[in-house]
């Protein structure tokens, strides 16, 4: 039913399709028709999700790796090529990036209310940025994505945000800029190890090329101490993306300030791309220094589920409180991954996904009643289920979403994680463990202080319910939420392939380290998802 | 010595016919009240198009790498990328330049006509194959240049920047050529082919005099490509002078600079690469990290982008750093690209000035995306290509030029590079935080109404942007331009 999207370039048109949208808005809308604007880039954005859906179903779970395969010369000169292509993973992150695209600019409808066309124009460029990223299968097309998806952010920050806007946006800039400039070294470095021979280092005397598959190819010759220079320099790159403790001080900074829209999308795609630059680059292609380095790295992940949970609790400020909870979560995503087992990797795509889900919802809840009251300070409400029944449903199951509460999805993700994470060294579970029941004391905690207790503030009263266009936009996430937490198994079908190809690259260097005889590794033991 | 053939003259054509249009204009300028802005331009435009030709012309008649005039001059495919780079910018100057005479009024056949002239020693510097053509080649740009520094004769800082300008440009010009004196006296020529095969042969008592030599003749062009620490001239030149000389500094003076300094080093210095390699790293890696550094405290637009031009000289030295065919057209490229943006950049800031010197803070760009969507938005593509983000020309460029240099060893020099790049962010974001994060305010000036200049601007938004996201076409280009490197690193 679906086979004709293998005859056209789909992902190119999923891609594109925001940024001809945002063209058309520059050029042929009128500044003053902001109605008409903003209709139009949600019907935009929309339409690229319908087109995106059909990707789900054609998407062929035993077949190749990576699929919808699009490739054409480019800039010859140095080898980089045009070439797009996804594996379930990447498949999944575009789905939740077209969705969380219209969801975001469905509620901008009322929270936007100056510059609207830019602000429109700008949305639509994000799009197409982050699409790039998760298709790019050639790693100066990646970079380029990568970069340029940091304009519109910057500005959307920058002029729609809060007070301290300002210094947010370029704090959100300056960090991340450094970040990819710093892993951009690391690609160069790959780049030439593959080809002509880096300094020092010999090279393979392939022909010049940026195609990611050849360097998953090569990752067994790297040399040891080239993979831990560049594993070093592509961790800086990704960990103050997703962000790891210590790089996130910029997330909280750019979440406060950001709008609702910006935040959703911030908190829903953009971290994972640090995420996802760890399974896709990082993982396969340096496994040695992986390995080497996972003490580290597990530290880091661990204490920034504690440390981000810890913080999050004493929090006055309910958008701060869920960022802080996002530093938290996008640790547990990164200890799933450590686990460099099955399990751990399958949960930390999956609560990427669920991540994105939740909270993007909450980040869309907490601009729902910030467009009412003007506050977001848990300190001003108090006793809000009684004013606004469904709202406080809502969040309440977004709020069990988020703490991992069975049924809804986050318990599906984080209970996958715990697996892959006890199989490999039983504390590093255990800490996870500490983080969920921390996850749990401060969602509930502030859900809690906002909707029960007595309605003390008097301009709490009579405060709207959601009305339908807000319920448009948070249904479908709910839906979700139920549906990846009573069935997840479709969505481990499409992992399957794409984490046992990660597993596979980063543990059979494994073995081979531990035959050579590194003396305090872990013992690996690999267990089956179970789904 | 052997005769000079009567037909050698006609491959000077181009040059020939540009100094010529150069001097025409300048007497038609002289007599009575003078030309009319309009016309002189278009006189200027009309002979660099000829020229353009002619210089197509001429290097299809020569064959590659034929030297003419007695080992003067030279034609290769390196020469020509060269020329057609200046000649660009040369029009484009001409046609940013449209406003400012009116302004001013100041006499207009004189302006175009030193362009021209400064422009005829740049194609001879690109052409020129011995120390002596290519040190006249550049003082006959120079000299042209220092005029035009100082065309608001009524203005103090005006004045100012021409007079630095002309006593520390001599200065270095003194420089460059007793390093030049110093190397003919130990090798006894000044032709680079045989400068290259003498130096190999100089024993250990000639070395110190070769080292003195090509220190001294190093430091000149370090002064010419404004490089730190030479470059304490620049941003009181480029304040100071009139802001479509400053982008023609910038853009096709600097690249000039750039082209002769590539051509002795590979040329005629070849055999003591090994020498200086470790001069020109420290020199570029000072360039980016000053260069950067100085203009983060900056509040005026043309002394920001002074420093940043600074830093820009530091980036395009990796290349030449990196003494391999990669960095060579990488730098190419990059002075190509880098001569469009900047010249935006400069034209943007020409749009908003008023009365020589006014509209050149960051406030006078406060809300310029609400006064001026389109100028704001092209003002914002230069500022990310300078950057080095993308889809701009100057984001493909630069990775370029850390590759080569990472892939011949320098990584300090890359890591350097990187960082210094992520700190320009914030100046350059400087303004655009006033163009679209702020609101405008009572005093902010609106742009001039220009077609002209607006769409010279438009033209260089959009080579910006298909530089950067389609340069296959350029890359080849220069690729094919490359001067050979003779040696290997290893």
């Amino acid at each position: 039913m679906f086979d004709w999207v293998h005859g056209i370039p789909i992902l190119s048109i999923i891609c594109y399709l925001p940024l001809f949208g945002a063209l058309f808005v520059v050029f042929f809308m009128r500044k003053d028709n902001s109605a008409a604007i903003r209709r139009f880039a949600t019907l935009v954005a929309a339409i690229d999700f319908v087109v995106s859906v059909p990707l789900w179903f054609a998407f062929d779970r035993g077949g190749e790796l990576f699929q919808f395969r699009e490739s054409a010369t480019w800039i010859e000169a140095i080898g980089a090529r045009y070439e797009f292509g996804i594996d379930g993973i990447a498949l999944l992150l575009i789905l939740l990036t077209t969705l969380l695209g219209v969801l975001a600019l469905l509620s901008s409808w009322s929270a936007i209310q100056v510059r609207e066309k830019e602000y429109y124009v700008f949305m639509l460029l994000l799009q197409t940025g982050m699409l790039g990223v998760f298709m790019a299968m050639d790693f100066f097309l990646f970079y380029v994505f990568w970069e340029v998806m940091l304009v519109p952010m910057y500005f959307l920050i920058g002029v729609w945000g809060g007070p301290r806007k300002l210094y947010a946006a370029i704090k959100f800039f300056l960090y991340t800029l450094v970040g990819s400039v710093v892993m951009l070294l690391g690609i160069l470095a790959l780049y030439l190890y593959n080809s002509s021979g880096l300094f020092g280092w010999g090279g393979l005397g392939n022909p010049r090329t940026f195609f990611i598959p050849q360097f998953h190819e090569i990752s067994s010759v790297i040399p040891p101490d080239l993979q831990l220079w560049i594993f070093i320099v592509f961790f800086v790159g990704f960990a103050i993306k997703v962000p790891m403790f210590p790089f996130h001080t910029w997330l909280p900074d750019a979440h406060v300030e950001a709008p609702t829209a910006a935040s959703v999308i911030l908190a829903g795609v953009l971290l994972k791309m640090g995420t996802y630059g760890f399974v896709r680059f990082s993982l396969p292609i340096l496994p040695e220094a992986t390995v080497e380095l996972l003490p580290w790295l597990v530290g880091l992940s661990i204490i920034g589920i504690i440390y981000g949970a810890l913080v999050a609790m004493a929090q006055k400020d309910i958008k701060k409180l869920v960022a802080y909870s996002s530093v938290s979560h996008l640790g547990f995503v990164m200890l799933g991954l450590f686990a460099l087992n099955p399990a751990g990797i399958n949960g930390s795509v999956l609560q990427m996904i669920n991540h994105g889900l939740s909270t993007g919802a909450l980040f869309l809840l907490v601009g729902v009643i910030y467009e009412r009251r003007h506050t977001r300070m848990i300190a001003e409400y108090g006793g809000l289920s009684s004013e606004m029944p469904l709202f406080a449903t809502i969040f309440l199951i977004i709020t069990m979403s988020s703490i991992g509460l069975p049924v809804l999805n986050g318990f599906i993700g984080e209970f996958t994680i715990l697996v892959g994470a006890f199989n490999r060294v039983w504390w590093w579970g255990l800490a996870g463990v500490t983080g969920i029941v921390l996850g749990a004391a401060y969602m509930l905690w502030m859900y809690q202080r906002v909707f029960f207790g007595p309605l003390s503030n008097p301009e709490n009263k009579g405060l709207d319910d959601l009305n339908k266009r807000e319920l448009l936009y948070l249904v479908p996430i709910v839906v979700l939420c139920f549906w990846i937490g009573l069935y997840p198994r479709p969505f481990f079908r499409v992992l399957e392939k794409p984490v046992d190809y990660v597993v596979q690259k980063v543990d059979a260097e494994y073995a081979r380290a531990m035959s050579a005889g590194v003396p305090d590794a872990p013992t690996p033991q690999l267990t089956e998802a179970e789904d | 010595m052997t005769p000079i053939a009567p037909q050698e003259f006609y491959l000077l054509l181009p040059e020939i016919m540009l100094a010529t249009s150069g001097m025409v204009l300048l007497v038609l300028g002289s007599i009575g009240r003078g030309t009319s802005n309009r016309a002189a331009a278009l006189g200027a435009l009309l002979s660099l198009a000829v020229t353009t030709i002619l210089v197509f012309w001429a290097h299809g008649e020569a064959a590659e790498g034929q030297v003419i005039l007695a080992g003067m001059f030279v034609l290769d495919n390196y020469a020509f990328f060269w020329k057609i780079v200046f000649l660009l910018a040369t029009a484009l100057t001409v046609l940013l330049s449209e406003r400012f005479i009116d302004e001013g009024g100041y006499r207009a056949g004189e302006f175009y006509s030193l362009i021209l002239l400064a422009t005829t020693g740049m194609l001879l510097m690109a052409s020129g194959f011995n120390l002596l053509s290519i040190w006249i080649s550049l003082e006959l740009m120079a000299l042209s240049s220092y005029i035009l520094a100082g065309y608001f004769k009524r203005e103090r800082r005006s004045n100012e920047a021409a007079l630095k300008y002309f006593v520390l440009g001599a200065l270095s010009s003194g420089i460059l050529l007793y390093g030049i004196s110093l190397l003919y006296g130990t090798t006894g020529t000044l032709a680079l082919e045989d400068l290259a095969q003498r130096l190999a042969l100089v024993t250990a008592e000639g070395n110190l005099l070769v080292g003195v030599g090509w220190v001294l003749l190093a430091i000149g062009l370090f002064f010419k490509v404004s490089a730190v620490p030479f470059h304490v001239w620049t941003p009181d030149v480029y304040v100071g002078a009139p802001t479509p000389v400053t982008g023609y500094l910038a853009a096709a003076s600097k690249a000039a600079s750039f082209a002769i300094l590539i051509r002795i080093f590979f040329q005629g210095l070849s055999p003591v690469v090994v020498d200086w390699q470790i001069v020109v790293a420290a020199v570029a890696a000072l360039s980016m990290i000053w260069g950067n550094i100085a203009a983060l405290t900056q509040t005026n637009v043309k002394r920001m982008l002074a420093y940043s031009s600074i830093a820009h000289a530091g980036y395009i030295l990796m290349g030449v750093l990196a003494a391999s065919e990669g960095g060579l057209w990488a730098a190419m490229f990059y002075l190509l690209a880098y001569a469009i943006f900047t010249l935006g950049a400069f034209g943007a800031v020409i749009l908003l000035e008023r009365k020589e010197y006014a509209g050149e803070t960051y406030e006078d760009y406060a809300g310029l995306a609400q006064r001026a969507p389109l100028l704001a938005a092209m003002m914002l593509i230069f500022l990310l290509a300078l950057t080095g983000i993308p889809p701009t020309g100057g984001f493909f460029g630069k990775i370029y030029l850390f590759a080569a240099v990472i892939e011949a060893g320098w990584t300090w020099v890359a890591v350097v590079g990187v960082l210094t790049s992520a700190i320009s962010l914030y100046y350059y974001m400087g303004i655009v935080v006033q163009m679209y994060l702020k609101d405008s305010e009572e005093s902010s000036t609106t742009p001039l109404r220009a077609p002209v200049l607006v769409g010279t601007l438009v033209f260089c938004a959009v080579a910006t942007v298909i530089l950067g996201i389609l340069p296959g076409f350029f890359v080849e280009f220069a690729k094919a331009s490359v001067l050979p490197v003779a040696w290997s690193m290893f």
